[in-house]
């Protein structure tokens, strides 16, 4: 089920599946709880339909493994994009994950969905995500200040954005 | 008044009931101003309606919403609201909207959105707030200012009008700003 345009090294993409409930915790974008129940009522209301949903969402797996260790959003009018990047809450080192699935979304983003322009919210503590974003050509275009809390303290919240090709599209 | 939740000189916040549905499409059907979206475009009662009966489900809603009434008549002149509510990192994002067109350039937009925040701040206990506009609405960015948000970025492209692509502009206000830019609209109102 892996998507061969969405393989990295490290972490690689595929479409969600009806087994993916089992393991919601992981991908699933909410600090609350979920159960497997949930998880499928959720899982059939977000794959009701193929035609051009507002948001695709997949799983970041290892690609090593296969092992399910977070989930993508993509909400997106199929000219701009919103990216949210969620990783497993057990893993350590989810900030170099998330750079690594960063990478692995930008040349799909840019190439096959040629989107105008999209957009990723970064904690300013999140330091590789920061560097993969900056190393894509993404630019800092909004700084939400103390918008993150963090135990005892708050960051600020960045809205980096990548400009890829403005359109202006003659025929074929 | 009719049931009031926050309470101002001249206007007050109150939910919104199913009854506003026909005069909220009323006030989208009238609009004057061309330049604060795309394009205007009339909505039917029926959608304000659905929207109205999700508001108010339960509490903890990611949308709070509020119609701006006037104190003198209850007639109803707009709405401010925040979405999303994030009660985790204590965020919003808050939105205004005012009209029909006479009740605009007179200083309502401010106190209501000063109600809101207060709301926002001081009742929900939030820690930063966010707005969006965009660039093409030069009012609404002066109101933010005199309300204490300060510039936080812009994202390009955000949408096209007049055949060019705009941007949206990206502002946050924190409490003590927030109490500054009151203290000195008040001030300036009892001058």
């Amino acid at each position: 089920m892996r998507a061969v345009y969405l393989t990295g090294e490290q972490v690689s993409l595929r479409a969600l599946v009806a087994a993916d409930k089992e393991c919601a915790a992981a991908w699933f974008d909410s600090p609350f709880p979920v159960n497997a129940v949930r998880a499928e009522a959720w899982l059939k209301e977000a794959h009701a339909s193929l035609d051009r949903p507002p948001a695709l969402h997949y799983a970041i797996v290892r690609t090593a493994d296969e092992a399910v260790i977070g989930g993508v959003t993509l909400q997106t009018d199929y000219r701009i994009g919103t990216l949210t990047l969620r990783i497993a809450p057990w893993l350590p080192d989810a900030d170099a994950l998330r750079a690594a699935a960063l990478r692995v979304l930008h040349p799909w983003l840019r190439d096959d969905l040629e989107l105008m322009t999209f957009v990723i919210h970064i904690p300013a503590d999140q330091p590789a995500t920061i560097a993969a974003a900056e190393a894509l050509g993404m630019i800092p275009g909004v700084r939400l200040r103390e918008a993150i809390a963090r135990p005892g303290h708050r960051v600020d919240e960045l809205v980096y954005q990548v400009l890829l090709t403005p359109w202006a599209v003659r025929d074929a | 008044m009719r049931n009031p939740i926050m309470i101002g000189e001249r206007l007050y916040l109150r939910a919104f009931e199913t009854a506003d549905a026909e005069t909220l499409a009323a006030i989208a059907a009238t609009e004057t101003d061309t330049f604060m979206y795309r394009g205007r475009k009339p909505f039917s009662p029926l959608a304000y309606e659905r929207d109205i009966g999700e508001a108010y489900k339960g509490d903890y809603s990611p949308w709070i919403a509020f119609i701006v009434a006037l104190r003198e008549d209850d007639r109803c002149i707009g709405q401010v609201g925040a979405f999303p509510i994030d009660y985790i990192h204590r965020t919003a994002e808050t939105y205004s909207a005012l009209g029909p067109a006479e009740f605009r350039s007179q200083g309502y937009g401010t106190e209501a959105k000063h109600l809101l925040l207060e709301y926002c701040f001081d009742r929900l206990h939030l820690h930063v707030l966010r707005s969006s506009v965009f660039e093409a609405n030069t009012r609404s960015v002066a109101a933010l200012m005199k309300q204490g948000y300060r510039e936080a970025g812009r994202l390009k492209w955000a949408d096209v009008k007049g055949g060019r692509y705009h941007d949206d502009l990206m502002f946050d206000v924190l409490r003590d700003e927030w109490l500054a830019a009151r203290d000195a609209w008040r001030a300036a109102n009892r001058q």
